[in-house]
């Protein structure tokens, strides 16, 4: 058996090192990332934040409750609702000067950037590390990614559509793919916004002539799909990959020929009541520990240049990723919404 | 001397009596301008603030908030828009179709198992009595989710049991078929409660004259009972049918893959479209309150024209009809109701609260009991929202209760039973709530309260508010059935023999309208605890409510958990309920004697 001996001079290194990180005040690695000693110290006296998200209740619970692992004196006060109606609210509460939030996490940037007057000015310790092609503001960060994929029943569908042109064939008709509408949100136009640009003006109708289910939103998609009403559906990976990782029986492909991407605007209000939390939890969140668990186990994609993982499936050097043009995805909405009506038959 | 003395004493007392009436008659009279008053300032608060900036947003495209009320310009162009949107039509088609379908279904159920449980001896009464009103426990959504998971064309369990059995033909809900007949057995309880009420405080004494003159049951039934609780049947198809009307959930789940929109659908996707078309949606349902408005006005002529009174200062017990062998056939109906209306969706909510997914291949893998587990439940609770929303939504139902039955009672008693000036005002204003759909409101209630000064906002009492003026029509309308039952005769005996107004209310009307009290706060407890629409623009992080919860997980795709929680819902409402129930034992029996 060895003996762990030390010598006089790597004593003397290791003690020498010590000594020197305790008059440097080397802190621990993650104060630097998350923020300031004087911020945490701050947000710790402040105690919570109120968190207004678009984005669904259980993910968001698990993304808080591992900012909590790591930083259990702030509790997160979550307000939940769809899109237009957290817009309806943010825009109403701020105008009778009642804007109960910190933070604001949204999937319809071009609806933030129309508020973007609300938020302070303010920028993570890694801000540096963010794409700056998906950028609209400099007060409004990405806090997480979604990518469309194209998810099927396992029971149900043995050879499965793998790209968008796939999902024009009459094979996969009629009643057999659920669709989400067109003017459901941010997303969804995101996609319909790339089926288009990369595909010609007349996949629209190619598609629809397979007479596929229509949606509301992707929720009811998702549940339609796990319970065999369609057996392939057009989704969110993130939404879908929930349900696969919970054991339901679905697949999930990235289709070969393009991933449209959708970045959530999150941003932190003027008037926040707990502005040294808020800019906590941001830092937290857009930091590399507090990208890893969505993508790892939630299925979102990241803003970051280098993402620190990547979700199950993905991968980097295959998928051809798609981010729309901003202007174009604010002054082509409404004519495009209509015509993407016309084209499914769907009443507006 | 004397006498003079004695005739001036007792002209200077008549003076004095005399003055002492002409005072006190002043003081009632400003004492009731003053009550009248304000009631009417409360439901200006109420009602009419939030239907002008509802009336506001469709005149306008702005957010009253935001953009101020110096900024807009006025313009009917919502409504000539949405008027002459093809789609529109085809939506207020289908509104009408379902819900005149479903209204039909559910008078024709609701007056029936009233009957059966008032007026038969058919065995179990009690029993089919209590668990009738289960259907109105549980909410649109969770009644729409279950009824896809059991007659879904292609996935829902009754098809996989038929396909099992060899048997060709499918049930499917997706249809306007589907449609009706859902609303019909979900909202055959509101016709229930106001028919058996009725027919409990009856006076059996016109049905015996029938009987002796020949007349036979059925006859007797139509021609006497029914006519006589017109009022109740009336008031139950009139609210069935406009509290459908704004239903969403049924038609969201069950309408939109089967592509039947409603209007309540088309407003949703208004209001939920980025950017929302709140100006829209509000000239949609300003369309809408017209539409009820006249209805309503419609069912108050009706009243208004024949006198119902039923319950006078006589004891009585409601006649029995003795069914003899039919008597089995009325419970058979009752087994099959119960069994279609309650046990079968509650065992679909079951499947999907305790299964992993919902996938179901056949028969027998509906059986492995590989595929249950606890988890929705696990997770249900592990979200400390889950029990906040609990305790919010228990604390709001209460309150909402409470104070907006003394509320609905107090315009009820004044509108019914008094000759104040401006009792029809009151009347129109409380009954315009009933008209608004409840997605539409919400906003409208903020738009209104947001700006108080105070701190109402973001707490408890700014839902309990919003709950009273939404569910005010129904609560008065379930009191008012009770108080128009009440002869006058019995509170002048009161007022002869010298009790005033109040000690009348007290001794008189309230023992004698206890069951309708009761009811009408029971009902508006539920009412609170189901209520989405108002809930979500007014809740917040301190004050979420079951309601929003529930609708984030739906909107969320799990359906696991939103099973669980609704089953949660349930049993707590069904129990609160029941503890409702042992209060409101008695009736109009009971209160005669007590005010003997």
């Amino acid at each position: 058996m060895s003996e762990f001996k030390l010598s006089r001079r790597q004593f003397g290194a290791i003690a020498g090192t010590g000594v020197a990180a305790a008059m440097l005040n080397l802190r621990p690695s993650w104060a630097a990332t998350y923020g300031s000693d004087e911020l945490i110290a701050a947000a710790k006296k402040e105690g919570k934040i109120v968190y207004y998200t678009a984005d669904f209740t259980e993910p968001e619970q698990e993304v808080i409750k591992a900012f909590n692992k790591r930083f259990p004196f702030v509790s997160v006060e979550m307000v939940r609702a769809p899109g237009g109606q957290l817009i309806t609210r943010i825009k109403t509460e701020a105008a009778a000067g009642k804007l109960l939030a910190d933070v604001i996490n949204h999937s319809d940037r071009g609806l933030m950037k129309g508020i973007e007057d609300l938020f302070q000015d303010y920028a993570p310790p890694n801000a540096a590390d963010y794409r700056t092609d998906v950028a609209i503001s400099p007060k409004i960060w990405p806090k997480s990614a979604l990518g469309w994929s194209i998810a099927y029943n396992t029971e149900l569908e043995k050879n499965p559509p793998k790209s968008w042109m796939d999902l024009c064939k009459p094979e996969y008709g009629p009643k057999k793919i659920g669709q989400v509408v067109g003017p459901s949100g941010g997303t969804t136009w995101t996609r319909i916004m790339f089926e288009r640009q990369t595909f010609g003006d007349d996949y629209w109708t190619k598609q629809a002539a397979t007479q596929p289910i229509l949606y509301p939103s992707g929720a009811p998609t998702s549940d339609s799909l796990v319970r065999g009403e369609c057996s392939i559906a057009v989704l969110l990976y993130n939404i879908a990959y929930i349900k696969k990782r919970d054991g339901a029986p679905i697949e999930i492909n990235f289709p070969t020929d393009g991933v449209p991407l959708n970045f959530y605007a999150t941003a932190i209000s003027k008037t926040a009541a707990n502005p040294n939390a808020a800019k906590l939890f941001m830092n937290w969140c857009l930091s590399e520990e507090g990208q890893e668990l969505p993508i790892k186990s939630l299925g979102y994609l990241s803003g970051l240049k280098k993402p620190p993982v990547n979700p199950p499936g993905w991968d980097p050097k295959v998928v051809k990723t798609w981010v729309p043009n901003f202007e174009q995805y604010v002054k082509l909405r409404e004519d495009w919404i209509k015509d993407w009506n016309k084209a499914y038959g769907y009443r507006q | 001397m004397a006498a003079d003395t004695t005739a001036l004493a007792s002209t200077i007392g008549a003076a004095g009596t005399e003055a002492e009436g002409v005072r006190r008659e002043r003081w009632r009279t400003i004492g009731r301008m003053v009550w009248s008053t304000l009631l009417l300032l409360i439901l200006t608060f109420l009602v009419v603030y939030p239907v002008a900036m509802l009336l506001l947003g469709a005149l306008t495209n702005t957010n009253p908030v935001v953009d101020g009320f110096g900024a807009f310009h006025l313009s009917l162009k919502n409504f000539t828009t949405v008027l002459e949107n093809p789609n529109v039509h085809l939506a207020l088609f289908n509104s009408m179709v379902a819900c005149g379908g479903g209204t039909a279904l559910a008078v024709l159920i609701g007056l029936t198992f009233s009957w059966i449980v008032v007026r038969t001896d058919t065995p179990f009464k009690g029993f089919i009595s209590a668990v009738s009103m289960i259907p109105l426990f549980v909410p649109p959504l969770v009644a729409a989710v279950a009824w896809s998971i059991l007659a879904s064309p292609k996935s829902g369990l009754i098809n996989t049991f038929l396909k099992w059995f060899d048997i060709d033909w499918r049930f499917d809900v997706y249809t306007m078929g589907g449609l009706i007949v859902i609303f019909g057995i979900y909202y055959a309880p509101y016709v229930y409660m106001f028919t058996a009420s009725a027919l409990r405080n009856m006076d059996p004494s016109l049905e015996e004259a029938a009987e002796i003159s020949g007349a036979s049951a059925t006859k007797t039934l139509f021609t006497i009972t029914f006519p006589l609780i017109a009022p109740a049947i009336i008031s139950g198809t009139l609210l069935s049918f406009v509290v459908m009307l704004g239903i969403y959930g049924i038609p969201a789940v069950l309408g939109t893959p089967g592509d039947v929109p409603v209007l309540t659908t088309y407003i949703f996707k208004l209001t939920n479209w980025s950017p929302p078309l709140y100006s829209t949606a509000a000239s949609v349902a300003i369309i809408l309150m017209i539409v009820t408005g006249f209805l309503v006005w419609l069912q108050q002529r009706v009243i208004s024209a024949k006198s119902y009174i039923t319950v006078a200062g006589k004891a009585f017990r409601p006649g029995v009809t003795r069914l003899g062998h039919w008597r089995y056939f009325t419970l058979g109906l009752a087994v099959i109701y119960l069994f279609v209306v309650v046990i079968l969706p509650t065992l679909a909510i079951v499947v999907a609260a305790f299964r992993k997914f919902l996938f179901i291949r056949n028969v027998a893998s509906l059986f492995d009991m590989k595929q249950y587990s606890l988890i929705h439940f696990e997770r249900l609770f592990e979200n400390p929202l889950a029990m906040r929303s609990i305790w919010n939504t228990m604390e709001v139902g209460v309150v909402t209760a409470l104070v907006g039955g003394v509320f609905a009672f107090a315009i009820g008693y004044t509108v019914n039973r008094t000759n104040l000036g401006g009792r029809k005002v009151i009347d129109v204003i409380a009954t315009i709530p009933v008209a608004i759909p409840g997605l539409v409101i919400g906003v409208a209630y903020l738009w209104a309260w947001i700006g108080l000064p105070g701190g109402l906002y973001g707490t408890i009492w700014i839902l309990a508010l919003a709950f009273i003026a939404r569910f005010m029509p129904d609560t008065i309308k379930a009191l008012s059935t009770s108080l128009l039952q009440i002869h006058r005769e019995l509170e002048e005996a009161a007022w002869i023999c010298g009790k005033g107004m109040l000690g009348t209310i007290r001794t008189i009307v309230l023992p004698l309208a206890r069951p309708g009290v009761i009811s009408a706060m029971t009902l508006l407890f539920i009412l609170a605890i189901r209520e989405l629409g108002s809930s979500l623009f007014l809740y917040t992080s301190n004050t979420m409510v079951m309601a929003v919860l529930l609708l984030d997980y739906y909107e969320g795709g799990n359906v696991g958990i939103t099973a669980a929680f609704s089953l949660v819902q349930t049993i707590l409402l069904a129990v609160l309920i029941g503890v409702a129930n042992l209060m409101s034992r008695g009736g109009a029996g009971d209160g005669i004697k007590q005010a003997n």
